[in-house]
C-alpha cells in the first residue's frame, strides 16, 4: 500500500525507463508500445505496481486557441471561461489582464476587490468540490455528499452577485460587469464564518477517520522541491512540498496586494498533506472574502476601452484553485487577435502527478491521481499493461474507484 | 546593490550578442538562435537561478516558426524565443534541463510540427487524435482552416 | 416498443451512464450536483451506474470531437435496449460556444440519436432533473 523502492533493473528491462536523479537524466523513458487505444491515461504495471505512466489528454481538446484567432477580443473572454467548468472565472480573469495589459487603461479599485471576491469564492467551491471528490473516490461517500452541500452555500453567494453558478460571466476588459448588490455585505461574512467552521471540522475528520486515514497516509510518492520544480509543479503540488510558489503573492493581481492573508504550505509530501493543504486554503479565502467584502472601495467598476487593442505581446498569470494558470496574447494592433495561448494548470501538474504513481499500487491509483485535482473527466477511462501477465484491460473511472474500495474494505462487499 | 533580473538578462544578453528587448510592465523578451538556446537557459537556470518555466508557445511567423519559453520570476516575466525555419521545422529540446517541458514540447509539435530531439515522446500526439491525417498540416498555422480539419476528421454536421 | 418502454420504466428507476463527450465539465459538476442533498435526484430513483451495460439511459455532456466520437457510438452500442438519450448542455445540443472549432462536432446527434436536449450552459440540477423526469414522463 505504501510507497517502496522498486527494483530498478526489471523495470528499466521492461519498460525502457531511466532512473532519474539530480544529475539531470530524462525522468521519462520512451513510450511502450503496447498500448493504442484513446484512453485518458494509460497504467503499466508489474503485478499490482505501477512502473509507468502515460498522459493521453487530448480528450477535451476542441481547438479554442485557433478559434481565438478568429473571434474578437471580448467574444474570447467568454469563450477561454469554458474551457473549464470548474476554474472558468479565473480564465476570463487571466485572459482579461493579458489583454489589458496591451492597453493604457487601469482596472477600478473596486472591480478588483470584486474579482478577489469571485476569484476566492471559486476557490472555495473548487476545492470544497475535490475533498468531496475525494472521499467520494476513497470510498467515504458522506463526505462528499458533505462537502457538495457546502459547496451550495458558495455557488448561492456567487449567483446572487454574478446570475450564474458556474460559468459566471463576471470579468469585462478592464472592469467587471456586475457590481456587488445592496445588502450582500452581512450575508457574505456570516457565510463565510460558517465555511470557516465547517473547514475545521473536515480537518479533524480526515485527521482522524479511518477511511481517509489509511488511503492517504503516507500513500503517494513522496518527492523533494528540486523535483517538483523540475518538473514545473504549480499551485497545491509545488506548496505541498513546501515551496512557497503563489502567483497571489509572489505577483499579486487583482487586490491581492492590497487584501492580507497568509499562504499555506506543508511538508510532510503524502496525500494527506494536500488534504489538509486545500482544507487550509479554504479557512485562508474566507477570511479573505470576509476582508474584502468590509473593505470593498467606492467607485466605479468598469473602464470601457475600445474594441480595437494596440499590437504587441503580453502574458499574465493567477492563481487558479488548482495551480498557477497562463495566458500569453500577441495583437497584430487589430480587433481579432493573432495569437493566444492558454495554460491550464493541470497540464503543469501532469509530470508531478506521474513522479506520484510510480511505485503505487493499483488500488491507489485514483486517490492519487484525484490528489493532483485533475479535469473531473480526465478519469473517465484508464487502460492498464500487466507486464508480468501480459493482461491488458479498460476500466471506466468508477470501475477503478470499486476496485480501489474493496481492495481496502472488502468486509463492505461481503454479502 | 541588487540588479534586477531584466537588468541582469539584459547585460548577459548583450554579452552573448542576442538581443533583449523590454516590452511592458516587467516583461522582457530575448532572441536566442537554436544554436545557443541551451547555454541560454542553462544559464537562467543556473547562473540567475530562475526556477519557473509557465509553459513554452508556439508561433507561426510566416517564414519561421517561433518557439517561446516564458520563466517567471516573482514580478518580472522573461520571453526567451528560438525559431526554426519552417522548411526545417527541427528544434534542440530542453528536457534533460527542465524534465517539465515534456509535455509543452508535444504540445508545440502537435500544433505547429516542431520536432525537439532529445524529447522521449515527441512521436506521441499530446492533444491531436491519433489518427490525425499524415497530410492534413498541423492546426496551428496560419494556412490551417477549421473547417477543413474538421470534415478531415468527420466532425462536419448534418444539420443546417 | 411504446409498451416495452412503458412496461420498463414502471418496473424500475432510470439508471443513468454520464459519458463526458469533451465537456468543460461544467455540465458534468451540475449533474452531479443533482445527486447531493440539496437537490437529491436519488429520491426519484436515478441513479448513476458504473457501465453502460446497466444503464436505461445515457447522458452525454460536451460535444464530441475526434477522439470521443467513435468512444461515444460504441458505448451507446453497449447500452441494452430499451435506452433513450440526454443531451444535457448546449455543447451536446450544437457545440454551443465552440461551434467553429476544428476539433469539436456540432451536436451529439450526429453521432448517435437524440431523446431529450437540456439547454443550458450549464443547466441548473433543478432543469436536469426535469429534463430527466419530463423524458420518463413522456414516456408514460
Amino acid at each position: 500500500m505504501n510507497a517502496e523502492q522498486n527494483k530498478p533493473t526489471r523495470r528499466e528491462e521492461t519498460a525502457g525507463l531511466i532512473e532519474y536523479s539530480t544529475e539531470n537524466l530524462v525522468p521519462f523513458g520512451p513510450i511502450h508500445p503496447a498500448l493504442k487505444e484513446p484512453e485518458y491515461f494509460k497504467l503499466i504495471l508489474e503485478g499490482e505496481r505501477i512502473v509507468e505512466v502515460i498522459p493521453r489528454i487530448g480528450y477535451v481538446h476542441r481547438g479554442l486557441e485557433k478559434a481565438a484567432e478568429m473571434r474578437p477580443w471580448v467574444q474570447n473572454m467568454y469563450m477561454f471561461e469554458r474551457t473549464c467548468g470548474i476554474c472558468s472565472f479565473v480564465h476570463s480573469l487571466c485572459y482579461g489582464q493579458a489583454v489589458e495589459g496591451l492597453t493604457m487603461f487601469q482596472v477600478p479599485r473596486r472591480a478588483k476587490y470584486i474579482r478577489l471576491i469571485i476569484a476566492e469564492l471559486e476557490r472555495i467551491h473548487s476545492h470544497l468540490l475535490w475533498v468531496g471528490l475525494m472521499g467520494h473516490w476513497a470510498g467515504f461517500e458522506t463526505l462528499f455528499m458533505w462537502k457538495w452541500s457546502d459547496r451550495e452555500i458558495v455557488l448561492d453567494l456567487v449567483e446572487a452577485i454574478s446570475g450564474n453558478r458556474v460559468h459566471k460571466s463576471m470579468n469585462a476588459f478592464c472592469g467587471v460587469r456586475r457590481d456587488m448588490p445592496e445588502g450582500m455585505e452581512d450575508r457574505i461574512v456570516e457565510r463565510m464564518k460558517h465555511i470557516t467552521d465547517r473547514a475545521h471540522y473536515y480537518r479533524q475528520i480526515i485527521d482522524t477517520e479511518e477511511t481517509m486515514l489509511v488511503r492517504t497516509e503516507n500513500v503517494g510518492n513522496k518527492v523533494d522541491q528540486e523535483t517538483a520544480q523540475k518538473l514545473c509543479a504549480v499551485g497545491p503540488m509545488a506548496r505541498y512540498v513546501g515551496l512557497r510558489q503563489d502567483v497571489r503573492l509572489t505577483d499579486p493581481y487583482a487586490a491581492y496586494d492590497e487584501v492580507p492573508f497568509d499562504i499555506v504550505t506543508r511538508n510532510e509530501g503524502d496525500v494527506r498533506a494536500l488534504l489538509r493543504l486545500r482544507l487550509d486554503e479554504i479557512v485562508v479565502s474566507a477570511n479573505m472574502i470576509s476582508y474584502a467584502v468590509e473593505h470593498l472601495p467606492e467607485g466605479p467598476i468598469r473602464v470601457k476601452i475600445p474594441p480595437v487593442i494596440p499590437a504587441g505581446e503580453h502574458s499574465s498569470h493567477c492563481e487558479a484553485p488548482r495551480g498557477e494558470i497562463f495566458y500569453y496574447v500577441r495583437s497584430g494592433g487589430g480587433r481579432i487577435p493573432e495569437r493566444v495561448k492558454s495554460r491550464q494548470p493541470t497540464l503543469a501538474n501532469i509530470p508531478i502527478a506521474l513522479e506520484l504513481l510510480k511505485g503505487q499500487t493499483l488500488a491507489d491509483v485514483p486517490v492519487v491521481l484525484t490528489a493532483i485535482d485533475p479535469c473531473f473527466g480526465c478519469m473517465d477511462r484508464m487502460s492498464f499493461l500487466d507486464t508480468d501477465t501480459n493482461r491488458q484491460w479498460t476500466w471506466s473511472g468508477e470501475q477503478l474507484r470499486l476496485y480501489g474500495i474493496k481492495h481496502y474494505f472488502p468486509e463492505r462487499f461481503k454479502e | 546593490m541588487s540588479e534586477t533580473l531584466l537588468e541582469r538578462i539584459t547585460t548577459f544578453a548583450a554579452e552573448s550578442n542576442t538581443k533583449a528587448v523590454p516590452l511592458r510592465k516587467g516583461e522582457t523578451l530575448v532572441e536566442v538562435d537554436q544554436a545557443n538556446i541551451k547555454a541560454f537557459i542553462s544559464h537562467l537556470l543556473n547562473d540567475l537561478a530562475l526556477r519557473h518555466l509557465a509553459t513554452i508557445t508556439g508561433l507561426d511567423l510566416g517564414q519561421n516558426l517561433g518557439i517561446t519559453y516564458h520563466f517567471i520570476q516573482g514580478q518580472e516575466t522573461i520571453h526567451v524565443r528560438t525559431s526554426v525555419p519552417k522548411t526545417n521545422p527541427a528544434a534542440l529540446s530542453i528536457v534533460d534541463l527542465i524534465p517539465g517541458a515534456i509535455l509543452y514540447e508535444m504540445e508545440i509539435h502537435d500544433m505547429f510540427g516542431v520536432t525537439f530531439t532529445g524529447n522521449p515522446w515527441i512521436d506521441q500526439k499530446l492533444l491531436l487524435p491519433d489518427d490525425w491525417p499524415a497530410d492534413l498540416p498541423p492546426p496551428l498555422l496560419k494556412t490551417s482552416k477549421p473547417a477543413e480539419i474538421r470534415k478531415r476528421l468527420g466532425l462536419e454536421t448534418a444539420q443546417k | 416498443m411504446f409498451e416495452q418502454i412503458t412496461k420498463w420504466a414502471r418496473k424500475r428507476s432510470p439508471w443513468v451512464f454520464h459519458i463526458n463527450a469533451s465537456s468543460c465539465n461544467g455540465c458534468d459538476i451540475e449533474l452531479v450536483a443533482s445527486l447531493t442533498p440539496r437537490y437529491d435526484i436519488e429520491r426519484f430513483g436515478a441513479v448513476l451506474v458504473p457501465s453502460p451495460r446497466h444503464a436505461d439511459v445515457l447522458v452525454v455532456t460536451g460535444t464530441v470531437n475526434a477522439q470521443t466520437k467513435d468512444l461515444l457510438k460504441r458505448v451507446y452500442e453497449q447500452i441494452p435496449e430499451p435506452k433513450l438519450v440526454i443531451a444535457l448542455g448546449a455543447c451536446a445540443a450544437s457545440g454551443g460556444v465552440f461551434k467553429g472549432c476544428y476539433n469539436a462536432g456540432q451536436g451529439i446527434q450526429d453521432v448517435i440519436p437524440v431523446n431529450m436536449f437540456i439547454p443550458g450552459c450549464p443547466p441548473r440540477p433543478e432543469a436536469i432533473m426535469y429534463g430527466i423526469l419530463k423524458l420518463l414522463g413522456e414516456v408514460k
